[in-house]
C-alpha cells in the first residue's frame, strides 16, 4: 500500500511515519504514539487502534493477540474543563509558588 | 553471550540518554544503554517538560537549575531542534501576605544570580491577560521555559547512536554484580554484558537496581497526573507554575502528588482538582475541551536534591538520578562525561552525594 | 445519586438488564450518552428474524420503542445525555451530563457498551462518502438522507447484505460488493441471498484506492485477475465490529484476547462478572454475537447479579442460569458456534478472585 497513507486521521500521521518508529525500535502502539503522536488526537485512537495494531503485527511478524492496545485514557469522552469543576470548591492540587516558599522556610 | 562495553548506563530516560550523548561526544569508550522498556515509555515521556528555575530552593539548588537551563541553547546546537523556548516562568500566588515570602524567596536568588522579579497584579495582568483577576501577585523570571521531552529524548539517542553508542531497548537488567573489577550486568535477553563502569539512571526503578549491588538508594516515587486540553488558538506564551502550552495548542495542566507506587492511573479526583486549578489560574479554560489526561511517576530523592556521582564504596559503579531530570540533563550529562572521562567536574558535587544520606543517619546535619 | 444497579449503555443489552432487574425491584439507572435509548437499534429497519420468542419479529426500530417505553414505566432511571467519563479512586464511577461531573454509587455495575464498527485502510479511505455501514444506516433511516447514489461495498456479510439491500430499496445502485475472502469461504446461504438480489459480489478482491476531490469518485478494485475502476460516490465499509470495553478498562478488570469474540475482551465467569467482583458485562461488550446473543448474555448477566444482590436464591439462579445458557447455545449456533465455543473456553479459564 502506498506509504503515504493516512492512518491516524486526527494527527494526519502516515504508514511511513509509524513504519520509520518501527525502525527505531518502537514494538507497540504507545511507543509508536509518543514518538508521533500517531493517536493522540481528540479521537484518542478510537479509529485507528486496529489499523496501527496490524501495521505493528505486519512489520514485527508478531501475532495480532501479541500487539498491545493503546492506553486508555480518562476522560472517556471529552469534557469541557467548566464541566468537571462545576461542584469542586477546592483543590488538592499543590501549588508551586507554595512549595518553593516553604522551602525557603525550612531551608533557608 | 558475553559482551565487553567500557561503560553500561541502565536506564534510557533523559537523563541515562542525556549522559550517554555526553560521555559519546568524545567518542573514546564503548557505551551501552540498557533499558528495560522503550524510551519515553516511563516518568521522561510523562511529563509537562518545563525547564523550570526561578522557585527552586535553597538557591544553591536553583543555580544548578540555572546551569542546565543555560546550556539548552548550547545543547540545541549540537543534537537538534528540541522545542527548548525560554518562555519566562509565572509562579502566581493568591493571598497578598504571600508577597513577603516572595520577596525573600527573590532576594535569596539573586544572591546566585538568579534574577526573579515580585509582580503585583497589574505587572502579572500585564504579562498574560488571560490570568485570573484574582490573583494577588506572582514571582517571575525570564530564565524559565520549556521543551518537547519527547523530542528531546529522541534527539539525546540519535546523537548518541551517531556518536557509536548501542542501545539495548526492552530488555530489563535482571541482575548485577562486581568481579574481578569489572560489572557483570545480566539482562533478559541479551545474555550478559561486562562493564568496567556502570551508571544507574533507572528513573523511579533506580531503587531496585541498587539493590543488585547491594546499596539502599533512598527514592520515593510520586505520581503526578497530567491534563490535555484539545488544541486551542495561542492563549498564553509564558511556563505557568502548574501549566503550559505546547506549539500545537493542547494546555498541559497539572501540579499534583500522590505516594502510591508504580501506579500510572489517573483518577477522577485529581482530574477535578487539576481542573479546578486551572479554571482558577485561568479563567478562560473553563470553555476548553479536555482531551485526555495521563500520569507520570516522579522519582525523588528522600530530601528532594539530586543523587549524582560515584558510589564512594563501590569503585566505578556511578549514581544519577533525581527529580527535574529535563532541567537537570544538560548539566548532569555534562558533569557525568566530565567525571567519567576526565575524573573531575567543573562544578563540586560533593553536595549531590549519595554519601549525604547516611550521614543524616547518623544524626549529623545535611547542608 | 445512588442505585442498587447502574447500567452503562442503553442499547439492547443494557436495556433488556434493565427491565429484568427492575421487574425484579431493584433500583437501576441507565447511563446512556446519547439522548434516546435503543442504541444501534435505533437505526435497524430491517427486521430481527431470531429475536427471543417473547418478542417475536419486528424491526430494531420498534424493538427500541418497545424498550424505552417499558423501561420508562417500569421505574428505570434513564439517565439520558449522562457519560461514565471516568472512576474515582474507590472504583466508584465518575458520570457528566454536559453540566456537571459527579459520581454515581452503585452496588453492581453492568457494562453493555456494544460494538463500535472497525474501519478498513486504504488511500482514500478518510476522504467524504466513505463510511461505515452504521454510519451509512443512521444516514438513511435516522436522518433520512440518502448517502449517495452509486455505491460499493466493502465486505460481504449478513450486515452488508442488509445495508445493500436497504440501498437499493431507497434507489442508490449498488455495483458490487467487495470481498477479501474467496468463494469457497464464503457462507452459501449468504451468496445465494446476494444472487437473488442480483447483487455482484466480487470475491478475493479488495479495494486499492479510493480517489476524488472534496469527495469519493472513483475506486479502484483490485483482484487476482482483473483491476476494475469504479465511477462512486459512496463506499460503505463493513469490516467487522469490536467490543466497546473502556469503562471496563478504567474499572481494572483484566482482559484477554480471543479473535473469535472480537479482540481484546474482559475476563468473565458463567455469570458474566468479570475479575472486578462488582462490574458485569454483556451483549457486544462481552463478545460480537447475534441480537438474540446479545439479549440473553444480558439475561444471565442479570442473573447474576440478582443472586449476588441475594433477590434469586443459588438454587433458582442456578436453574435460570440453566436455562439462558442453553438458550445462549441455541441462540449461537451456525456462523455464530465459534462464538460460543469462545465464549465457553473464556467461561472455563475464568477462576473468580480470592475474596
Amino acid at each position: 500500500m502506498d506509504k503515504s497513507t493516512i492512518v491516524c486521521k486526527c494527527e494526519e500521521i502516515n504508514i511511513d511515519e509509524i513504519e520509520t518508529a518501527l525502525k527505531a525500535g518502537a514494538c507497540q502502539f504507545d511507543d509508536i504514539k509518543r514518538l508521533t503522536r500517531c493517536g493522540m488526537g481528540p479521537c484518542q485512537s478510537k479509529v485507528c487502534t486496529n489499523m496501527v495494531r496490524e501495521i505493528i503485527a505486519a512489520y514485527t511478524g508478531e501475532p495480532m493477540e501479541h500487539i498491545e492496545y493503546p492506553k486508555n485514557r480518562m476522560p472517556i469522552k471529552i469534557t469541557r474543563l467548566g464541566v468537571l469543576v462545576a461542584n469542586q470548591e477546592t483543590s488538592s492540587v499543590v501549588s508551586v509558588f507554595k512549595e518553593s516558599v516553604s522551602e525557603v522556610d525550612t531551608n533557608g | 553471550m558475553d559482551k565487553y562495553v567500557d561503560i553500561a548506563i541502565i536506564g534510557s530516560g533523559v537523563v541515562g540518554s542525556s549522559i550517554a550523548y555526553h560521555l559519546s561526544e568524545s567518542r573514546q569508550k564503548e557505551i551501552i544503554v540498557i533499558d528495560k522498556g522503550f524510551p519515553l515509555s516511563g516518568t521522561s515521556g510523562s511529563t509537562q517538560a518545563w525547564v523550570w528555575v526561578h522557585n527552586k530552593s535553597p538557591s544553591w539548588y536553583g543555580e544548578l537549575s540555572m546551569y542546565s537551563a543555560e546550556l539548552y541553547p548550547f545543547l540545541e546546537k549540537k543534537i537538534g531542534d528540541v522545542e527548548y523556548k525560554r518562555t519566562g516562568g509565572i509562579a502566581p500566588f493568591f493571598d497578598e501576605e504571600d508577597r513577603e515570602k516572595a520577596l525573600k524567596l527573590a532576594e535569596k536568588q539573586a544572591e546566585v544570580g538568579i534574577k526573579v522579579e515580585v509582580l503585583n497584579r497589574n505587572q502579572v495582568l500585564e504579562k498574560e491577560p488571560v490570568l485570573s483577576s484574582k490573583i494577588a501577585g506572582a514571582t517571575y523570571s525570564s530564565i524559565d521555559g520549556n521543551v518537547n521531552p519527547f523530542r528531546l529524548v529522541e534527539l539525546y539517542i540519535k546523537a548518541a547512536k551517531k556518536n557509536d553508542v548501542k542501545f539495548s531497548f526492552y530488555n530489563p537488567v535482571i541482575d548485577i554484580k562486581k568481579e574481578s573489577g569489572f560489572f557483570r550486568i545480566t539482562t533478559k535477553n541479551e545474555g550478559t554484558y561486562t562493564a568496567e563502569k556502570i551508571i544507574l539512571a533507572g528513573g523511579p526503578w533506580t531503587k531496585e537496581l541498587g539493590s543488585f549491588l547491594g546499596i539502599d538508594i533512598p527514592v520515593k516515587q510520586v505520581r503526578g497526573q497530567i491534563l490535555v486540553t484539545e488544541p486551542l488558538a495561542p492563549l498564553f506564551r509564558h511556563t505557568i507554575a502548574g501549566m503550559r502550552q505546547t506549539d500545537n495548542g493542547e494546555v498541559l495542566i497539572g501540579y499534583s502528588k500522590e505516594e502510591v507506587g508504580y501506579d500510572r492511573r489517573t483518577t477522577m479526583e485529581v482530574i477535578q482538582d487539576t481542573a479546578k486549578m486551572a479554571v482558577d489560574y485561568i479563567p478562560a479554560l473553563a470553555n476548553a475541551n479536555l482531551v485526555r489526561s495521563f500520569s507520570g511517576v516522579r522519582v525523588i530523592p528522600e530530601d528532594g536534591f539530586p543523587i549524582v556521582g560515584e558510589i564512594s564504596n563501590i569503585k566505578n559503579a556511578y549514581l544519577a538520578v533525581m527529580h527535574s531530570g529535563v532541567t537537570l540533563s544538560p548539566l548532569v550529562g555534562t558533569l557525568m562525561a566530565e567525571l567519567l572521562l576526565e575524573g573531575e567536574t567543573s562544578i563540586d558535587l560533593g553536595r549531590l552525594s549519595l554519601d549525604r544520606f547516611e550521614k543524616k543517619s547518623n544524626g549529623a546535619v545535611v547542608q | 445519586m445512588e442505585f442498587e444497579l447502574v447500567i452503562i449503555g442503553g442499547g439492547p443489552a443494557g436495556l433488556m438488564a434493565a427491565l429484568t432487574a427492575a421487574e425484579k425491584g431493584v433500583k437501576t439507572a441507565i447511563v446512556e450518552e446519547s439522548f434516546a435509548l435503543g442504541g444501534q437499534l435505533r437505526q435497524q429497519a430491517q427486521v430481527l428474524e431470531n429475536l427471543p420468542k417473547e418478542f417475536g419479529k419486528q424491526s430494531g426500530i420498534a424493538l427500541a420503542k418497545f424498550f424505552s417505553n417499558k423501561v420508562s414505566s417500569i421505574g428505570v432511571t434513564a439517565l439520558l445525555g449522562h457519560t461514565m467519563i471516568g472512576t474515582y479512586r474507590n472504583g466508584t464511577i465518575g458520570v457528566s451530563n454536559g453540566k456537571d461531573t459527579f459520581p454515581i454509587y452503585a452496588k453492581k455495575i453492568l457494562v453493555t457498551t456494544g460494538a463500535a464498527e472497525q474501519a478498513a485502510l486504504f488511500p482514500g479511505w478518510t476522504l467524504p462518502g466513505v463510511m461505515t455501514i452504521g454510519a451509512a444506516q443512521i444516514l438513511l433511516n435516522r436522518e433520512r438522507v440518502l448517502p449517495g447514489k452509486e455505491a460499493v461495498v466493502l465486505g460481504c456479510n449478513s450486515i452488508s447484505y442488509d445495508i445493500a439491500k436497504q440501498l437499493r430499496a431507497c434507489g442508490v445502485n449498488v455495483q458490487g460488493i467487495i470481498e477479501k475472502k474467496s468463494i469457497d469461504e464464503i457462507d452459501k446461504e449468504l451468496i445465494e441471498k446476494f444472487e437473488s438480489e442480483n447483487i455482484e459480489v466480487f470475491f478475493h478482491s479488495n479495494i486499492e484506492k479510493a480517489a476524488g476531490k472534496q469527495h469519493v469518485e472513483k475506486v479502484w478494485i483490485d483482484n487476482d485477475v482483473l483491476k476494475k475502476e469504479r465511477e462512486i460516490d459512496l463506499v460503505c465499509i463493513s469490516n467487522g465490529l469490536y467490543p466497546v470495553t473502556e469503562p471496563l478498562e478504567l474499572l481494572d478488570c483484566e482482559f484477554t484476547y480471543i479473535e473469535n469474540l472480537g479482540g481484546r475482551i474482559p475476563k468473565y465467569g458463567s455469570s458474566f462478572t468479570t475479575s472486578n467482583s462488582s462490574v458485569y458485562v454483556a451483549g457486544n461488550a462481552a463478545g460480537i454475537t447475534c441480537i438474540e446473543g446479545i439479549l440473553v448474555t444480558a439475561s444471565i448477566a442479570v442473573t447474576g447479579i440478582l443472586e449476588d444482590l441475594a433477590i434469586l436464591n443459588n438454587i433458582e439462579a442456578k436453574k435460570q442460569k440453566e436455562i439462558l445458557w442453553t438458550e445462549l447455545l441455541k441462540a449461537e449456533t451456525g456462523r455464530y458456534s465459534k462464538v460460543h465455543d469462545a465464549r465457553i473456553s473464556l467461561v472455563n479459564d475464568f477462576l473468580p478472585k480470592e475474596i
